[in-house]
């Protein structure tokens, strides 16, 4: 990743090299402070639904079946998990979603004191950095395509849309993960986005802060989708071959697509042990996505996560994603990884002066 | 009249039986008589009508890698040692090979050959700083880097072509480089010049009968052709022509202009083999992991240097 701001800025890179590749982030919560409850259930919003006057039709390829061929984008402010406000309720009242749309873009330019409605990204900004320019790294939201999002959070599955417990024996490893001082002392511990190494596309695809483009590319044997951060690509055969055996591990997994009526399923397993999917377990994990085109310029993106070893039950999340316009530009970030050099040569000189290197909680 | 008859009954008899005759010795079925299929003379390719795709264009589709060792050097190359053969034995020896330069030489403007040359001694080189021209040390491949165009359709990897009818996907096994081909010259969100340079440039293709015509600009100087020290300039202009030429190969052929650093167009050309193996696809080469050490070790705590 670049590092715009200059060597000196040792400490704002190794927070934002820290913060921006957190490896589940979503947009943040849109009700950090008070919140209204409403007793009534709220009525179903579909922004779509409304005024609908002329039928759509679906692209489709050669073979007839749909084509999501073009250029997408996944960001809104929902939350991954659903605020507890909300219930069991899938979908915000239009008022609502406005609002959470309004706060969030409020909050891109501003994120204000912790706690405040209108932080966006939570934690992710360093409440103590000076003026962060939200148009740095395309943040602000005429940039990063953010669009508003109907729905409370994207899990849905469990209905209370918050992700199940994990098992034991996950618990046990997420305990082990804890504690230990973050340390600088080679590449290797910079982690796998700014070792530029993994940089996005999952699966599953979820979006982040900018640059949650993708690009979709398809024909009746095979379906293409590059994710703009890092360039990534996976290559989704159609033709029913099976996945390799469990002795081949893949960064992305190894994906396997067919058709239910105009959805595409998708089915990944053949994950390496060092990149699952919120620290699940490789040899049991397996991610199922639909995808299924609603309108001329909507997706509606599923997954479901499937990992008995980790969570006690599978679970699933919604995330609607929007037309956006092309093209996607090559990153190449291996090949200018300044941040790597600065991060590393900054803690070296730290450590020559007597101070401990800058650590993270 | 029945001895008229007759005489037609033995006419007939005799031309039928001359007909089907040969037929009835005939070897067994799959065999051809007469003339036999040859064995294949290397660098001809009989004609042969490509499949087509359901909109009619011919079908690049499928998974394909180069047989040359083109990416150690381009022209012609003995077989040398490794570069640490006192570990590496034979494991890290580079083979030798013919060159797929048209015609053997590399029209190089005098000033560029001192540069080729330099790049050849210092090819392991690396030294990573935040100075920006820290590009001109080393061969890219080495780090990890993306191959660039050419090189990355002559890597010793697979890559699998993905046409459709807007663009075509070149997704490399090496380095995990993705190539877009933007097929549609009237779609108004794809630029004619590239918008911002790249390692694996800026391509729009069309199609010449049996042939993709891949013209691409675009080009960061950073790649190099070969471990040979063979590079370009910002100003490189790659035309590639992809023919179908059998179920099973693809003529390739690479014209590459650059008037920085050469002082004509020069060719390279070789066949590209499609991958046949039972439920083939690509694996993983994402080296970036391999080379962490090599690139920042200078700066890791525990230098290795």
């Amino acid at each position: 990743m670049r590092n715009r701001l200059g060597a000196s800025s040792t400490a704002l890179g190794v927070v934002l090299a820290m913060g921006l590749f957190a490896p589940t982030f979503v947009a943040a919560q849109s009700s950090a402070g008070a919140a209204k409850t409403d007793a009534k259930t709220a009525a179903k919003t579909d922004t779509n639904a409304a005024a609908k006057t002329k039928a759509w039709v679906m692209p489709r390829m050669a073979d007839g079946h749909p084509d999501f061929s073009g250029y997408w984008n996944m960001l809104s402010f929902a939350p991954l998990e659903r605020p507890a406000k909300y219930g069991n309720r899938e979908f915000l009242t239009a008022k609502e979603m406005e609002d959470v749309f309004k706060s969030g873009v409020r909050g891109s330019y501003d994120p204000g004191p912790p706690g405040s409605e209108d932080r966006f990204g939570g934690e992710l900004f360093n409440p103590d950095s000076a003026d962060y320019d939200a148009t740095t790294y395309g943040l602000s939201p005429w940039q990063n395509g953010v669009k508003p999002n109907p729905r409370t959070s994207l899990v849905v599955d469990p209905p209370d849309g918050r992700i199940p417990p994990l098992t034991p024996e996950a618990e046990a490893k997420a305990k082990a993960r804890q504690g230990g001082a973050v340390s600088y002392d080679t590449a290797r511990d910079l982690g796998q986005g700014t070792g530029c190494i993994f940089q996005s596309g999952g699966p599953p695809l979820t979006p982040a802060q900018y640059n949650s483009g993708l690009f979709i590319a398809q024909n009746p044997g095979y379906v293409v989708i590059e994710t703009e951060t890092g360039s990534e690509f996976r290559i989704i055969p159609l033709d029913g071959s099976p996945h390799p055996s469990v002795k081949i591990h893949k960064w992305h997994g190894d994906s396997r697509g067919h058709w239910e009526g105009d959805t595409l399923v998708v089915e990944t397993t053949n994950f390496r042990p060092d990149r699952t999917y919120r620290n699940g377990d490789p040899n049991t994990q397996k991610i199922i996505e639909y995808f299924k085109r609603t309108d001329e310029d909507k997706i509606e993106y599923k997954f479901t996560v499937d990992d008995p070893s980790t969570w006690t039950k599978p679970w699933s999340a919604i995330i609607p994603m929007s037309a956006t316009t092309g093209p996607i530009f090559e990153a190449d970030c291996s090949e200018n990884n300044y941040a790597a050099v600065n991060i590393l040569a900054g803690a070296r000189r730290a450590e020559r002066e007597a101070k401990a290197p800058v650590s993270q909680k | 009249m029945r001895r008229h008859l007759r005489d037609v009954m033995i006419g007939f008899v005799t031309v039928a039986g001359a007909m089907f005759f040969p037929m009835a010795v005939r070897p067994m079925a799959g065999q051809t008589p007469a003339a036999a299929v040859k064995v294949p003379t290397p660098g001809q390719f009989p004609p042969y009508k490509a499949p087509r795709t359901a909109d009619g264009k011919p079908d690049f589709n499928g998974i394909l890698q180069a047989l040359v060792t083109a990416n150690l050097d381009v022209q012609d190359h003995d077989a040398q040692p490794g570069p640490h053969p006192e570990i590496m034995g034979a494991y890290d020896a580079w083979p030798g090979g013919q060159g797929i330069v048209e015609g053997g030489e590399i029209p190089y403007r005098p000033e560029a050959l001192a540069q080729k040359k330099a790049n050849a001694e210092k090819r392991m080189v690396v030294n990573i700083t935040s100075d920006p021209r820290r590009h001109d040390t080393g061969d890219p491949e080495l780090k990890c880097y993306m191959a660039g165009v050419p090189r990355a359709n002559y890597m010793p990897f697979p890559f699998q072509i993905v046409q459709t009818p807007n663009v075509i996907m070149i997704g490399y096994e090496y380095a995990r480089a993705l190539r877009k081909i933007y097929m549609n010259p009237n779609d108004k969100d794809i630029p004619k010049e590239a918008p911002a340079d790249s390692w694996m440039g800026w391509s729009h293709g069309r199609f010449e009968g049996d042939t993709l015509v891949v013209d691409s600009t675009g080009f960061v100087p950073y790649t190099w052709f070969d471990r040979a020290g063979n590079y370009h300039s910002d100003g490189l202009h790659v035309v590639e022509r992809y023919t179908l030429v059998s179920p099973y190969h693809i003529l390739y052929e690479a014209t590459i202009e650059d008037s920085k650093v050469f002082t004509r167009p020069w060719k390279m050309s070789f066949p590209l083999y499609r991958r046949m193996e039972k439920n083939v696809q690509l694996v993983d080469f994402n080296c970036t992991e391999f080379v962490l050490d090599l690139l920042y070790g200078q700066y890791s705590k525990y230098p290795s240097k």
